[in-house]
């Protein structure tokens, strides 16, 4: 063993010396580590290490000058190929993009997604392999649309999963052709020239994404500076004089990496998502928006507007604006942003297994992805909705955090919404949560026209003017209630917008059916950039020389006949009107309670929201009635009705085998019930009004009388109860059905009323039937089967010949005894089946909210509480009759009532014998 | 029969009772109501007329004071005890101080017109009391100085002029004849011109609340509100304290919105929540100087000069000034105190800047609350051998305003103050809080989340000794 001063001197100097370096290194670790430390302070991303940008062959753009790549860049540390292939963003329905497959039975659609479902908004039609006709070759699709989609699978890929680049170049390959608007021929694309689009992390992942210079380097056909584009107006690239692209070395080190400063990536913000999805608005300046501009397409086809702002603080001209203190969105206003719902589906902090598959013990599942590895492969599948109107990677449907996900619904709404469970899941969150929209969206779109800007003819709604200015007023809409299957397997009315449109289609030469292409519909409507003469000698009426909007329309056979007529002359074939209705979930936009619908009365009454129609078009193009798009989860289930020229949608809920109370009902059921009641009413009163006239004139009863002890004070005390909550109950029962007829009074007090008097009801028939069994009394109740008939016709002669003559009641009324035979089967139909049948029918409505099945098994509400309604109305026929009744049973018309009330009776004596001899003489 | 009747009668009580007990008890609850702020709101009783009460000839203020002690013989004598007439504060005896101190406009300072002190000429016209005189200690016993009309004379018919005297021209008769409880107009007088001129100091306070529109108070304007039926008064003792003026506030002297709200107004839980850390006025006065701007700095160093004048950018007697309308508020943690107020001979440091009057309360003080306060900066002249803020004779005989000297002001003023003057000046920059408590908005006009929380928040969360935004950093009550 050595210690130092054992060592050599050469050893010593050694020693000191790595000591010396090692302390150096130490130091200069030291110091480089501080001076980064104080570097990442000023990196707007905490954390994202530097990185340099690589071109498509991997070498740095610095060098060569060339496009980035993020591929290459980004997959440096990301695995992009994982996030290409897991990612609906980029795929768009090209991985299941199938050629003339009628897909969701649209004659036209190739795929779910953007890329092969043809939507009549944006209009032209991405054309299929083989298709006869060029609309719009992928070239000129990402020319078009290039700027709303991310960019990656159809703008780098083949419909046969080669690249693009690889594809045939041929004039009647979609992919490699494109329409030359000079000529409207098809024309070769050189992709190689071009380059494609590769999936751009920056306008997803960056602050200040420049998608607007990105659209312009798109529009151009060149598509592979699309990404550089993004960067423009960062310190990373500027363009030159000529507009090329130039990559700036002072933002870069001396390694050619990023400077910490320019490092900004980060998780999307909702200002990314706006790009594509649209009108998001978190600046302080006011918010502006443009009618149903397409350029915010989800704010066009819903009004859906997602800011934190106050309305009454917009700057849109909004109807009573000054009273909408509350938020466009309640969700952004508290910070809750887009991916906190759409979230990457196997983000370790955002992902929580979907309550349908976690097992109903597990509250919380920890087990997470490491960090490390979400952040080599993050699944680009966002979690998602199940909104009518998107249909791609339709697996993922259902995905995302719903209301219900963070909100305990059930116990917010229990203390004040009576039957919580029922209306939850009857009615979505949305319904009530957004039920109005204050922006404008899209109500129709008329391509069987073009107007001089070669658009359709469209409409607005919730604004005058359709919209042409910001200055116009705006009123919002509310959205129409659809019924709509989750995936889940629950059905929900909830909000939507509806959209129709109407366009001309063909059969071309493979018998397929096509939307007309806009160059077609140009050269029809058109010449030389103009109205052709043939077009306007048909539909400029008032011969001004211009088209106005109410002339614009194809509203008479001629003018059909004319355009396709002149479509055919185009070659194309059986050119024809068609039309379709797109629903539009609206799902963004949420208030708080205090903004929400909570008025019983705003369902249920005759003017129910759930039946609130929507104008769909001032008038159908062609005559035409569209149809719904099949392939949604809505169920349509209402009657699309013409009105004057206009076209509406009236929602049915009852074909969706909803009944609401206080808005639903049956009218042969109500006719029925109203006309046996009043068939007693009259009944009682001719037997009445005949008793009084004949018997005016003789003389009363000889009969003796005797004063009897008739009813027991509990049998009083149960009648007169019953008798007041028979008449609350069809009283708040008549009010729960026709709430209309009576404004202003409480429907939820009067359903509460209805069903604890229901319940009293119960509990006091129920206590009777002990009685009357352990007294016995419930013997005056059964009929002696013994000569009952008999019995009967004798005491129905009575009632029929005897009474208007004064003649003695046919049967002595005893404590014993008290009902004749008639009555005894009455009180047995009442009291045995119509009662029990009531109560049970009334019991299965109130549990429908949390044992349905039961009430379902009977046809549900509709069918229970149609027998309920049908019932009350016997019950009311029966009151009258039984009240009236009452005065025929003692020598005054009051003895009965009277006796019901002291329990003192007069009643007529008879002999005993007096009955035994009457059916002797019989 | 009778007692047949009786069983009839008991029969119906008890259908009655069956029927009705169990419908109360499952009558469908709607949203606990809060409590109603309006049982808290005093009743305003019509005035009696003095019209034809009040008689005599008055020649001066004190004649119309005595005449009114012939009939109310304590309010004099109780007016005199109360700081509109004492312009001094209780003694505070506070950490860090060997005596205790008083704060008022009869010794302090503020970065305003500075100090009233030698200039009772013109800042005494808001003085609650007659017989000023230059030079002349004042009678703080004499229950003849007191002045009634300025708070109970039809503003109309009374107003104050120099040495705090009756206004000339003024018919007190018809001032006395005129006398009811206190109005709007009274308090404003003087409240709403703090400063010098409408809403100069406050910000939350100026002349248009003598007619207010619903949306400038929602007390005064949308429900009619008078001063005095927050500042509630008793014995002339009327409640509510200026942090500016005292050191600790006992919370009983000072008006609180749960004096009449519910202390969780809101049907929000979460903003209930807010509660613990949030003042009401945080949200509910959003911005002061919503009508007439107010004044957020004031350089004294330009003053002298002959530039051109305007009321809201230069004058020459008094210097350069930012007015601004719609003033955000500054936050601060706030526990109702001070934890520091400057009193006359204070050593500063001319290189920072001086606050004047320093909130108390931080993060960690669970008294303390999220406050919002006008902030008014200035420059003011300070001793650069003593360094202490001065107190120049301004509006007084020979002061500044007249010769524009202020050499002379502050000799002037050594006498008054008490304070030496080295006969070296230079311009300190100080700062001021003033709190932002008037102004109210409904619930329509308050604050919301992201106004706060969020990118674009107007709270500096690291500043208020947060991590970060709470909404995603938790707030100060959670890490236990």
């Amino acid at each position: 063993m050595h210690n130092f001063t054992n060592l050599k001197r050469y050893q010593r100097i050694i020693a000191a010396a790595i000591f010396m370096a090692v302390i150096a290194l130490g130091l200069m670790v030291y110091l480089v580590s501080a001076d980064r430390l104080e570097e990442s302070k000023t990196q707007t991303s905490p954390l994202h290490p530097t990185f340099e940008f690589l071109d498509a062959d991997g070498v740095n753009v610095l060098e060569s000058g060339e496009p980035v790549s993020t591929m290459k860049t980004c997959g440096d540390c990301h695995d992009t190929d994982y996030i290409e292939q897991h990612n609906f963003h980029a795929d768009l329905g090209l991985s299941d993009i199938q050629t003339n497959a009628q897909v969701n039975g649209q004659a036209w659609d190739s795929s779910n997604g953007v890329f092969g479902h043809w939507d009549p908004l944006t209009y032209r039609y991405l054309t299929q392999s083989g298709d006869q006709l060029l609309d719009l070759g992928t070239p000129e699709y990402l020319m078009l649309y290039g700027s709303r989609i991310t960019g990656g699978g159809p703008a780098t890929t083949g419909r046969d999963g080669q690249p693009l680049a690889e594809q045939a170049a041929q004039k009647n390959n979609p992919e490699t052709s494109y329409l030359d608007p000079e000529t409207g021929q098809p024309e070769l694309w050189n992709w190689s020239t071009s380059g494609t689009e590769e999936i751009d992390c920056f306008l997803c992942h960056m602050p200040n994404p420049n998608n607007a210079a990105r659209a312009e380097v798109l529009k151009n056909g060149d598509f592979k500076w699309a990404n550089t584009a993004t960067l423009l107006g960062s310190d990373l690239v500027s363009a030159d004089s000529k507009g090329a692209f130039v990559w700036n070395a002072g933002a870069f080190d001396e390694n050619s990496q990023l400077l910490p400063e320019n490092i900004s990536i980060q998780s999307p913000t909702n200002d990314n998502c706006a790009q594509c999805h649209g009108l998001v608005h978190s600046s302080a300046d006011p918010l502006i928006l443009t009618s149903c501009d397409l350029d915010n397409p989800q704010t066009a086809v819903t009004g859906q507007v997602i800011s934190g702002d106050k309305i009454s603080e917009s700057g849109v001209n909004l109807a009573n604006k000054e009273t909408l203190t509350q938020a466009w969105d309640v969700h952004a206003e508290r910070q809750v942003n887009c991916v906190d719902c759409h979230y990457s589906l196997n983000n370790p902090i955002a992902y929580q297994e979907n309550s349908a598959t976690r097992p109903e013990s597990l509250l919380f599942d920890p087990r997470h992805l490491d960090f490390g590895e979400y952040l080599k492969y993050p699944d680009h599948n966002i979690a998602r909705g199940q909104s009518a109107q998107f249909n791609v990677a339709p697996e993922l449907k259902g995905t995302m955090r719903r209301c219900e996900s963070c909100h305990a619904a059930e116990s917010i709404h229990a203390d004040w919404l009576p039957y919580t469970a029922k209306h939850l899941s009857t009615v979505a969150c949305e319904t009530c949560h957004i039920p109005q929209m204050y922006a404008p969206a899209i109500q129709s779109y008329d391509w069987t026209v073009l107007t001089m800007d070669s658009t359709a003819a469209s409409t607005c709604r919730g604004v005058e003017n359709n919209g042409g200015s910001v200055t116009d007023l705006v009123s919002g809409f509310k959205p129409v209630l659809i019924l709509r299957q989750n995936v889940d397997g629950d059905s929900l009315v909830a909000p939507y917008n509806l959209v129709t449109a109407w366009f001309w289609v063909y059969d071309d030469a493979n018998g397929f059916t096509r939307p007309v292409r806009l160059v077609d519909l140009q050269s029809v409507y058109f010449v030389n950039d103009t109205y052709s003469p043939e077009i306007m000698t048909a539909f400029d009426y008032d011969g001004n020389g211009e088209l106005a909007g109410s002339e614009l329309r194809i509203d008479t056979a001629e003018k059909q006949i004319l355009i396709s007529t002149r479509l055919q002359a185009l070659g194309l074939n059986n050119p024809r009107i068609s039309a379709q209705v797109q629903p539009y979930s609206i799902n963004h936009g949420v208030v708080t309670g205090s903004a929400a619908l909570s008025d019983c009365r705003t369902c249920h009454t005759a003017d129910s929201r759930l039946s609130q129609s929507m104008l769909l078009a001032d008038y159908i193009p062609g005559n035409v009635m569209p149809e719904f798009v099949v392939g949604t989860n809505v169920s349509a289930s209402g009657n699309l009705e013409k009105s004057d020229q206009a076209l509406l949608y009236q929602p049915e809920p009852a074909a969706d085998d909803l009944y609401i109370f206080g808005h639903s009902r049956y009218g042969w059921v109500d006719w029925l019930g109203g006309l046996f009641f009043l068939a007693v009413l009259l009944g009682v009163s001719a037997h009445g009004g005949m008793r009084i006239v004949r018997t005016a004139r003789s003389r009363r009863s000889e009969h003796e009388i005797k004063r009897v002890y008739m009813y027991q004070s509990y049998e009083r005390f149960w009648h007169w109860l019953q008798t007041a909550l028979i008449i609350i109950l069809l009283l708040t029962g008549l009010i729960i059905h026709r709430p209309d007829l009576f404004g202003g009074l409480s429907f939820r007090g009067m359903v509460t009323i209805h069903n604890v008097s229901a319940a009293i009801l119960a509990i006091n028939a129920f206590l009777s039937l002990f009685y009357h069994l352990t007294t016995g009394e419930i013997r005056s109740f059964i009929p002696r089967p013994y000569g009952f008939f008999d019995d009967a016709i004798e005491q129905g002669k009575y009632y029929l010949r005897g009474i208007f003559k004064r003649a003695p009641h046919p049967f002595e009324k005893t404590p014993e005894r008290k009902m004749n035979p008639l009555q005894q089967v009455t009180y047995l139909g009442i009291l045995n089946v119509l009662l029990p049948l009531q109560g049970i029918t009334g019991i299965l409505m109130w549990g429908a909210q949390n044992w349905p099945q039961v009430g379902n098994f009977l046809g549900g509400l509709p069918g229970l509480a149609a027998f309920h309604t049908l019932v009350a109305w016997l019950f009311a026929a029966f009151i009258i009759a039984h009240v009236y009744l009452t005065t025929t049973g003692g020598t005054h018309a009051l003895d009965s009532v009277k006796a019901m009330v002291t329990g003192w009776e007069d009643v007529e004596v008879h002999e005993p014998i007096e009955s035994l001899d009457m059916e002797e003489k019989k | 029969m009778r007692k047949l009747q009786a069983n009839w009668a008991v029969g119906t009580i008890g259908i009655l009772i069956v029927l009705v007990v169990p419908v109360i008890f499952f009558w469908p609850r709607t949203a606990q109501k809060s409590q109603d702020p309006w049982d808290y709101v005093p009743v305003h009783t019509t005035p009696t007329s003095h019209a034809n009460i009040v008689q005599g000839t008055f020649e001066t203020g004190s004649d119309v004071t005595r005449a009114c002690y012939e009939c109310h013989p304590d309010a004099a004598d109780q007016v005199m005890h109360t700081t509109h007439f004492t312009w001094e504060s209780k003694p505070f005896t506070v950490a860090g101080r060997d005596v205790p101190v008083t704060i008022g406009k009869a010794n302090q300072l503020n970065n305003f017109c500075i100090s009233a002190q030698g200039n009772q000429k013109k800042c005494n016209s808001c003085h609650a009391g007659y017989n000023w005189q230059e030079g002349q200690p004042y009678d703080y016993t004499n229950q003849d100085n007191v002045d009634c009309l300025v708070c109970h004379a039809d503003t109309n018919l009374y107003a104050k002029g120099d040495y705090g005297a009756p206004a000339p021209g003024v018919d007190l008769l018809a001032a006395a004849r005129s006398v009811a409880a206190p109005n709007r107009e009274n308090c404003g007088a003087c409240h709403f011109n703090g400063g010098g001129g409408d809403n100069v100091k406050h910000g939350d306070l100026d002349q248009g609340l003598n007619f207010p529109p619903a949306d400038l108070d929602v007390h005064m304007g949308a429900n009619d509100f008078v001063c005095t039926d927050c500042h509630t008064t008793s014995n002339h003792a009327i409640k509510g304290r200026l942090v500016a003026d005292n050191y600790v506030i006992d919370p009983d002297e000072q008006v609180a919105c749960t004096d009449c709200h519910a202390s969780s107004p809101h049907t929000d839980e979460r903003l209930n929540a807010h509660l613990q850390t949030v003042a009401c006025q945080t949200c509910h006065v959003p911005a002061v100087a919503l009508d007439e701007p107010t004044k957020v700095s004031w350089d004294w160093s330009t003053a002298g000069q002959d530039l051109p004048e305007d009321h809201y950018t230069y004058l020459k007697i008094k210097g350069t000034f930012v007015y601004e309308k719609n003033v955000m508020p500054q936050y601060l943690w706030y526990n109702g105190n001070l934890s520091y107020r400057y009193i006359l001979g204070d050593q500063i440091d001319p290189n920072v800047v001086t606050v004047l009057d320093q909130p108390a309360g931080d993060i960690k003080d669970p008294t303390a609350k999220i406050f919002p306060f006008k902030l008014h900066t200035a420059s003011q002249p300070y001793d650069k051998v003593y360094n202490y803020l001065l107190a120049p004779i301004t509006g007084g005989d020979g002061g500044y305003w007249t010769t524009f000297d202020w050499n002379s002001a502050f000799e002037l003023a050594v006498p008054v103050t008490g304070l030496e003057y080295s006969g070296q000046y230079g311009f300190a920059q100080t700062a001021m809080y003033w709190p932002s408590t008037h102004m109210v908005q409904p619930a329509a006009n308050a604050l919301q989340c992201n106004d706060c929380h969020g990118a674009n928040g107007r709270l500096d969360w690291k500043t208020l000794g947060y991590a970060g935004d709470p909404i995603l950093w938790g707030g100060r009550f959670q890490k236990k």
